[in-house]
């Protein structure tokens, strides 16, 4: 196990050199300047010109990466050219916030999709699976900003349950912090579940069909039995690839629901860093998001054979 | 019992505001809220700056001079000044009760001290080419000749000096306490003498400004950035709030007190509520039409002429402020006290004019590139309505949409044909026609670049007497009308809409946030 560990890391290096080489030209192929953002537009051109100086664009493209490389490749991000911040900082602070976002969605999205498919699966062609795959579709073509902006006028603004501005950090007042994420889990919730419940579903259907279910119930098993002991966990693994795709992608950020809910998220802070061409955050941030779609990808593949015994890690 | 109990949750509720109205001022409430729609860029005033952040930091540095409101320039940290009868030498009197946040007082030191910083290239002080070769004068000293008296020494008269001192784009020329810097010069924190005192700045959060107790206020009422300026409250807290649906869906539910700087749009949804109170008030800003002159096809005035024609100036502020805005085709805005009937002259459509124009000139139709972006909504759909008035006369305009970092560099190195831009409120009139008018080759991003428009510039800055700078406006004015070197469109209006809790929020024509003197009921 451990060995394999090794190995897929060690090939997610690669990967990682060249998301950095891509998330470097490419954020400056775009067209823009750090210093005039900072100046504003009435800048002259000696001011443009040390500030350049200042935040070392004025030096050629190879010595910039390779800085930077270096001092990655030491933990060390580089520091923001709008805050001055550490960008390691500004990233795992960011990341705080979304990371208990997202979990904690994804988390809910996933239950409420293995119940609401299994069901679904279960009694199929029924009305209650057709409820089931109608309300899956309608949350599926839901923009996440219009559910996020319906939920804010709803129990934000008319019933007054939940604030939505302001946002406190867990460290300051854990239950304020919880308040204040509750319309953003639920809605990132809601969004999820669609995708998933279909994917459930469909791969339930598939498995109930499956000889080795029709044997269980002629031994006697209790229809629950037979659901959550035989079909569930083959059932599961499909829907388990698209859990760890939807996570490596949405903690990356979910920039929409962040802007939304003004939550300080990594997501909110790559957009910010992109439209202030904040160089140093937008490579940082790509860079770990690229980590974070390995790590998580490499869990989802070591909890296969939790579920699929057949499965194994080599 | 029970009595006594309730009498002593009331007393205890009412304890904050007890403590506050203590020292002789009317009670203060402890937190006014309002948005931001994007972060500060610094908290370094005048260098690192945009509009937001100049909003912010004036609430916590003041310079020797302050913009009034009639966009004259009024004493604040300065009680008075003299000028010496050749104009080049400056001596202000400091006012000596004024204290920095730290606590120290003010002394001319720390005048000199900040305007040597100021003038150090390595600030990065967006004033600083004011000062330079092509400048309105070189600053050849700048002397304390007592603890309250310092004098700047000028090379040359120049009537604008007190007028740029005092422009929020330079911070005001904010006096700092030598402290906000450290021993090498790199920046920590502001410690002013303005009525609040910075508390903390969240990145992309939020920027917490507290009142500073020991502020010591000019007499009389607010007047621009100079006057009376009171903290009534303890804490003022500007929040990023980006999204604007957001913001408007907090302020009714009274999560935030006061949202500044509306567009027209955003007041869909909660135009005509009546715990709301709305307000509109003309600003000195200037929304236009840049021409590229150097380009093959603008550079003939005939092509430039025809597109202006098709403009219809009032038909399109309608349509984009929704009636909050003010037509007008002079760089002088409808709201400054040198606009005059030269001024407000607004250019007749004719698309059969138009047509001949662009039938002597040779053009064929080929399409002429509009650059825009969305960071304000406006300027996209101004590209739009532009788009469908000038395809009445056969101009193929193409839209460009760029993000707004990338419309800054366009418009920095002259990167366009035409171009939406909006520049921010200039109190002076030279400085409305600075913005276009300049060395081509030094500063790619002026459109207008002819010696006599250059010559008219330097003279409006020359001269101090009112009459006589009106004059060479109207000149300019006329000018700018018939070479075309860009159309301005309109002046648009701050709207701003605060909860009706909300005393004493009144805007001015810079346009800026201004949050002394407000407080909450």
């Amino acid at each position: 196990m451990l060995g394999y560990i090794f190995k897929r890391l060690l090939l997610a290096l690669p990967t990682l050199l060249l998301v950095a080489v891509g998330v470097f030209l490419l954020i400056r192929l775009i067209p823009g300047d750090p210093a005039l953002v900072l100046l504003g537009n009435d800048a002259d051109a000696a001011s443009l010109a040390g500030m350049r100086a200042d935040l070392g664009l004025d030096r050629p493209l190879p010595v910039q990466f390779l800085t930077w490389v270096e001092h990655a490749v030491r933990g060390d991000l580089g520091r923001s050219i709008v805050s001055g911040e550490p960008v390691s900082t500004l990233i795992l602070n960011h990341f705080a916030v979304t990371a208990v976002v997202v979990l904690v969605a994804v988390t809910l999205a996933t239950l409420l999709a293995i119940t609401a498919g299994l069901v679904a699966a279960w009694r199929q062609n029924s009305s209650l699976d057709l409820a089931v795959v109608g309300a899956a579709t309608v949350v599926l073509a839901l923009p996440s900003f219009w559910l996020g902006l319906v939920m804010l006028l709803l129990f934000g603004v008319k019933l007054g349950w939940l604030p939505f501005v302001g946002y406190v950090p867990f460290s300051e007042s854990a239950a304020e912090a919880a308040l204040f994420l509750v319309m953003p889990i639920a809605t990132l919730t809601i969004t999820e579940s669609g995708v998933l419940t279909r994917m459930m579903r469909a791969s339930s259907i598939d498995v109930l069909q499956l000889d080795y279910v029709t044997h269980a119930r002629a031994k006697g098993l209790a229809e629950s039995t037979v659901l959550t002991r035989h079909v569930f966990p083959n059932a599961f693994a499909p829907t388990l690839t698209l859990v760890g795709l939807t996570l490596g992608h949405l903690l990356g950020g979910v920039a929409v629901i962040e802007t939304v809910f003004t939550l300080p998220g990594l997501g909110r802070l790559m957009v910010d860093s992109v439209l202030s061409r904040d160089y140093p955050v937008v490579q940082g941030c790509l860079l770990f998001t690229a980590v974070v779609y390995v790590v998580v990808n490499l869990v989802v593949d070591l909890c296969y054979p939790i579920f699929d015994p057949r499965v194994t890690a080599r | 019992m029970s009595s006594l109990a309730v009498c002593g949750a009331l007393l205890s509720t009412c304890l904050p505001f007890r403590a506050h109205a203590e020292d002789g001022q009317p009670p203060r409430a402890p937190i006014l809220r309002t948005r931001l729609n994007s972060d500060i860029v610094s908290t370094d005033p005048g260098t690192r700056r945009d509009e937001n952040t100049d909003g912010v930091l004036l609430h916590i540095v003041e310079g020797l001079v302050g913009s009034r409101e009639d966009g004259s320039v009024g004493p604040m940290l300065a009680s008075h000044w003299t000028i010496s009868p050749d104009g080049r030498v400056y001596t202000f009197a400091l006012r000596p009760e004024v204290l920095f946040h730290n606590g120290a007082p003010l002394t001319a030191a720390e005048v000199v001290w900040s305007f040597q910083r100021y003038l150090k290239p390595e600030t990065r002080w967006r004033c600083l080419d004011v000062f330079g070769p092509h400048g309105i004068a070189r600053v050849l000293s700048v002397k304390a000749l007592d603890p309250h008296t310092v004098e700047v020494t000028l090379d040359r008269p120049a009537p604008m000096f007190l007028t740029t001192l005092a422009r929020a784009d330079c911070g005001a020329t904010g006096i700092l306490h030598p402290d906000s810097v450290r021993a090498d010069g790199s920046w920590v924190a502001p410690i002013g003498t303005g009525p609040f005192q910075l508390g903390e700045w969240r990145h992309n959060q939020f920027v917490q400004l507290k009142r500073f107790a020991r502020y010591a206020a000019l007499p009389g009422p607010r007047d621009g950035n100079v006057g009376g300026k009171h903290a009534l409250v303890d804490e003022l807290r500007f929040l990023v709030i980006p999204d604007s649906s957001a913001a408007r869906a907090a302020l009714v539910r009274g999560s935030l007190d006061v949202i500044d700087n509306l567009y027209p749009s955003d007041l869909m949804g909660i135009r005509g509520r009546k715990d709301l109170l709305f307000q509109s008030v003309p600003v000195l800003d200037c929304y236009s039409l840049l021409m590229q002159i150097k380009d093959p096809e603008l550079r003939d005035v005939r092509i430039r002429t025809a597109i202006a024609l098709t403009l219809d100036a009032p038909a399109l502020t309608k349509a984009i402020t929704g009636g909050t805005g003010t037509a007008n085709n002079s760089p002088i805005p409808a709201a400054s006290p040198f606009y005059h009937p030269v001024e407000a002259r607004l250019r007749a459509v004719d698309v059969a004019r138009a047509r001949r124009l662009l039938e002597a000139a040779g053009y064929d139709g080929r399409p002429i590139k509009l650059v825009t972006s969305r960071r304000d909504p406006q300027m996209f759909d101004i590209a739009v309505v532009i788009q469908a008035m000038a395809a009445r006369a056969g101009i193929h305009v193409q839209i460009d949409t760029v993000d707004w970092p990338a419309h800054l560099a366009r418009y920095t190195t002259g990167d366009y044909q035409l171009m939406v831009e909006s520049f921010s409120p200039r109190l002076d009139p030279a400085l409305s026609f600075g913005l276009f008018i300049g060395d081509k080759r030094q500063e790619p991003r002026k459109t207008w670049d002819t010696p006599r428009s250059r010559e008219l510039l330097e003279e409006a800055m020359r001269t101090a007497d009112p009459a006589m700078r009106q004059t060479v406006f109207d000149q300019l004015t006329l000018d700018f009308l018939n070479e075309v070197p860009a159309v301005v469109l309109f002046n648009s209006a701050r709207l701003s809409v605060v909860r009706a809790a909300v005393t004493g929020h009144q805007n001015w024509m810079s346009g800026q946030v201004r949050l002394w003197g407000v407080g909450l009921r």
